[in-house]
């Protein structure tokens, strides 16, 4: 590739404006860091970190970061398309920007900002110290920010990829997308999928073994269970990604037959890998936000969460259901009416598991105390307008219906409206509600309720047309449409709904800058009146999480001793063992980051020698004699002090 | 760091508990990994092109050979983990040693294979059949290679830093990873090798 | 020396070569597809339960609940994936 096609991107307008403020940005970053001399702050505290707390913030940090990105390729996707005809955008440019779109926002939004809530509460509800392995959550976060700087930096140097998210070969291969675009996308995919397989493995290991001590695991919370079964979804499904992401490459850059239209290959084979991983994703991004909204409901409606053993089996049989329906996404591809039956079937069971947990939602509410909080309104709010998402997708689940159905509008409306008033509702939710616990101050509730109002009302404006519109026979993916299709009115209202969501999510940012400024500091630590272990230990959160580990001797066990006036973090303190921090995560994946980007271009010296790098540092971590360190008994007990004036 | 000695010295601390019970997990991952290698390969394996088909260029007798290799490095790496139980560092590093060698022996005789293959004309690119084919087989072989290397990191620790419980789980991890890939030879040995070559 | 070759390995090593040779028997002499296939299955999920169990120590920690589930979930997802795969790309197909 010449220097003047990886650079010809940069005539575009839009294009070097980005580049440029990538470059001052950066430049600002790091003048501001040595002009401070914060350099030894920032490589001692976060990019050296193996706390899962600030991993956990670093994590949301970078999904708020492409939340702003990736919402400001919906605006344009939704200012091109609001009149028919329009010039804003050529084809080129929409198809970059709806992939773009969707693998930010699935990808590098809703997964990191999961993976990060995850991080920070799980040690804490199950009365842990850290991860199972600390160190390796590390890796699993720099690795994932690798792959997110790597497909963000697509868009300037070398062009973003442009076939969608989905990536469907023939068009996916490099006869029909030359450019590096889709190099990027398997490349970058690749590594930030590494990352999340270690979080898996991670979180299963943590969960089950690193319990406090009476913990069994039908007194987990639901959070906890949530997080427990996405995990194992995660571990199972991710190394199928891996292996396609592994033969895309093959087939783009070393010649290989396996999606290819001669010698053999098969290119529908793509899509049905992609899909048996792609279906259980989805349940990954969403059950988190079923966990959530379970501590959420039951904190805020003051009952106990409405049936625990169906909330866990509903959540198991998701699991294992979610592994049989993945040709759901491709019913009309080809194949016979038998297969399309058979997945026809099982899709319409899975929606069963959830209506069981909606009903408990309900239940729970019942008969209970609401307090409206800016966490409850996106719990509330998610319950009406997630079921409609549900429900169109059994409709969607027909397969002889689904010709009808199937990438039109009304697919882009099913998944949005589970999307995001499910994980996007979920995720907001949970960082309103674990926000004090993390920064020892609220965020401010009227600016949230504003945003959420926002947020929920405009949601509706911007989706529910597309469902008439869908039905109207307009197509996904298509830059303009003519005037004569009458499909410009619901567009532009789409559009002024999309500008409303604008604002919310503008709000929601704005929020974090007037809390900061303004709201009172010495707020308690357990500001909700939670009934879980999270809100036993102070806000924010020591490094060592809990001076002295809680004895559980059933579920919401904080709860109930805080009525019988018991204090369940009462206990002889102890010299409390911490892993040290360490360089070697970032450092590796920098190497990583290095290599994919060197493979991206087809520069395989540099790729190999970056490689060796990573492997250097493997080697480095398998001689390492670290051990951490030990907190002393006098330490914690004058950090415990400390804090306890917030109390 | 609380060591009980009535458990092996690889599982005597909590954190050797942990991680052993980690990579188990990461197995359960490598499992699905092979079975999706597994799955291109026989969705893929008679669409041949202009290429040849299994039976035309399998051979039996390196396949043979590679199988009894990897077999007994299997065998051999058991035993090295039963002398480390009994305490016998010099035992457990000769069956390593022993380990590791068979296993390169297993990797000379699949290049040569492969290197067969190509001066036969069929090169990774000559079908989907031969993508599958040296794909599924190339990933076991570099995760053999990976695994040599790994190996002798682990050596060189017990060598020099004795057997503790520290050497001692990562040697017993080792072991679980390389009896893994056996499993998945014994899978490649039958439903690749042997069934391709049914007539 | 005998306390090196423990029998349970020795024993196990002798079956896994067993069941080899019983694999060969798929080429060496005629049978149906159907037999040959069904040969091979039982020989080779032989022979990953002896690693599993003999070599692998699965069943020896107090997780090895947790452990065989692992395992069980996994072979799931990996036959439902060849399965589910062959049935809708090729078997599925008109």
């Amino acid at each position: 590739m010449s220097m003047e096609e990886v650079f010809h991107p940069m005539q575009e307008p839009m294009i070097l404006a980005a580049a440029i403020s990538i470059v001052v940005g950066a430049v600002v970053i790091v003048a501001g860091l040595t002009y401070f001399k914060k350099w030894g702050y920032f490589y001692k505290n976060w990019l050296s970190t193996v706390d899962h707390k600030k991993i956990g913030i670093m994590y949301i940090a970078t999904a708020l970061l492409m939340l702003f990105r990736g919402g400001i390729d919906a605006l344009l996707m939704r200012a091109q398309t609001a009149v028919p005809d329009n010039g804003l955008l050529d084809a080129q440019h929409y198809n970059e920007i709806f992939t773009t779109h969707g693998l930010l926002m699935i990808l590098f939004m809703a997964m990191p900002f999961v993976i990060g809530l995850m991080n920070i509460v799980i040690p804490l509800q199950i009365g842990a110290r850290d991860v199972a392995f600390p160190r390796l959550n590390a890796v699993s976060f720099w690795l994932f920010a690798a792959g997110c700087g790597l497909l963000n930096l697509s868009f300037i140097i070398g062009g973003s990829p442009d076939a969608g998210w989905t990536a469907y070969f023939p068009l996916a291969g490099t006869e029909f997308s030359p450019t590096v675009g889709n190099n990027y996308y398997s490349l970058a995919l690749q590594l930030s999928g590494i990352g999340t397989l270690m979080t898996g493995v991670n979180f299963i290991a943590t969960i089950i073994k690193m319990r406090a001590p009476g913990m069994t695991l039908m007194k987990m919370p639901m959070f906890t269970w949530s997080i427990l079964i996405t995990n194992i979804i995660i571990v199972f499904a991710f190394p199928v990604l891996t292996v396609a992401l592994a033969l895309m490459m093959l087939d783009r850059q070393f010649g290989t037959q396996f999606f290819a239209m001669q010698n053999g290959g098969m290119d529908m084979l793509w899509a049905n890998l992609f899909w048996v991983w792609g279906h259980p994703e989805v349940y990954i991004v969403i059950l988190p936000a079923f966990g959530i909204f379970s501590e959420i409901i039951a904190t805020f409606a003051r009952k106990n969460l409405y049936g625990y053993k169906s909330m866990v089996m509903s959540m198991v049989v998701i699991s294992l259901l979610s592994f049989l329906v993945w040709a759901h996404h491709f019913y009309t591809m080809g194949h016979g009416v038998m297969v399309n039956s058979v997945f026809s079937i099982t899709t319409m069971a899975i929606a069963v598991p959830t209506g069981v947990k909606i009903f408990n939602w309900l239940l729970t509410m019942r008969h209970g105390k609401i307090q409206f909080t800016t966490p409850m309104l996106y719990a509330l709010g998610f319950i009406p307008i997630f079921t409609i998402g549900g429900v169109t997708g059994v409709m969607l689940a027909m397969a002889s219906a689904d010709y009808q159905y199937h990438n039109t509008m009304f697919l882009v409306a099913h998944f949005h409206y589970v999307l995001i008033p499910g994980t996007v509702f979920g995720v907001l939710a949970g960082y309103h509600y674990w926000w004090p616990k993390m920064f020892g101050f609220r965020l401010n509730e009227k600016l949230g309720k504003t945003a959420f109002w926002f947020i929920a009302v405009c949601f509706n404006v911007t989706f529910f047309p597309l469902f008439i519109l869908g039905l109207d026979g307009y197509a996904r993916r298509m830059y303009t449409y003519s005037e004569s299709t009458g499909y410009g009115p619901l567009n532009m209202l789409s559009f002024i709904g999309g500008l409303g969501l604008a604002v919310g999510f503008a709000l929601i940012v704005y929020n974090i800058y007037y809390s900061w400024k303004h709201m009172p500091r010495n707020e308690k630590a357990d500001v909700w009146d939670g009934r879980t272990l999270e809100w036993a230990t102070h806000s924010p959160v020591p490094e060592y999480n809990f001076a002295v580990v809680p004895t559980v001797t059933r579920l919401d066990e904080y709860w109930f001793a805080k009525k019988e006036g018991r204090d369940i973090t009462a206990g002889k303190i102890e010299k409390i063992h911490m892993p040290n921090n360490t360089g070697t995560p970032f450092w590796m994946s920098g190497f990583f980051f290095l290599a994919a980007f060197f493979a991206v271009f087809n520069l395989w010296v540099p790729a190999i020698i970056s490689m060796i790098g990573v492997f250097g540092f493997m080697i480095h971590r398998s001689f390492e004699k670290d051990h951490g360190r030990y907190i002393s008994v006098e330490e914690v007990m004058a950090t415990e002090k400390s804090l306890r004036g917030d109390k | 760091m609380k060591i009980d000695s009535s458990l092996p010295l690889e599982y005597s601390t909590e954190e050797n508990r942990l991680k052993i019970f980690g990579f188990w997990i990461f197995l359960g991952a490598e499992i699905v990994l092979f079975a999706t290698l597994f799955t291109v390969y026989f969705t893929l394996q008679t669409r041949t092109g202009s290429g040849p088909n299994g039976a035309e260029i399998f051979e039996l007798t390196p396949v043979l050979w590679e199988t009894f290799l990897l077999l007994t490095s299997s065998f051999t790496i058991g035993l090295g983990v039963h002398a480390m139980r009994i305490g016998n560092k010099k035992a457990m590093m000769a069956f390593f040693i022993i380990t590791l060698l068979l296993g390169l022996g297993f990797l000379g005789i699949e290049i040569d294979e492969f290197v067969t293959y190509v001066e036969e004309g069929a090169t990774i690119q000559t079908s989907a059949f031969l993508s599958a084919l040296m794909t599924l087989l190339g990933t076991h072989g570099l995760h053999v290679t990976f695994g040599f290397f790994w190996g002798v990191a682990i050596l060189i620790q017990v060598a020099s830093r004795g057997l503790n419980p520290q050497t001692a789980n990562k040697a017993f991890i080792f072991s679980l990873y390389w009896h893994f890939l056996d499993v998945v030879w014994i899978f490649i040995f039958s439903f690749v090798y042997l069934k391709g070559l049914i007539s | 020396m005998k306390e090196l070759f423990p029998k349970q390995h020795v024993m196990g090593f002798g079956f896994s070569l067993l069941l080899t040779v019983v694999a060969l028997a798929v080429i060496k002499f005629d049978m149906s597809l159907n037999m040959a296939f069904a040969v091979l299955l039982v020989t080779a999920l032989a022979q990953a339960t002896v690693q599993l169990v003999l070599f692998m120590h699965i069943g020896e920690s107090e997780d090895k609940k947790t452990l065989y589930t692992t395992i069980l979930y996994s072979v799931f997802v990996g036959v439902v994936t060849i399965i589910g795969t062959l049935f809708a790309m090729i078997w599925g197909y008109n």
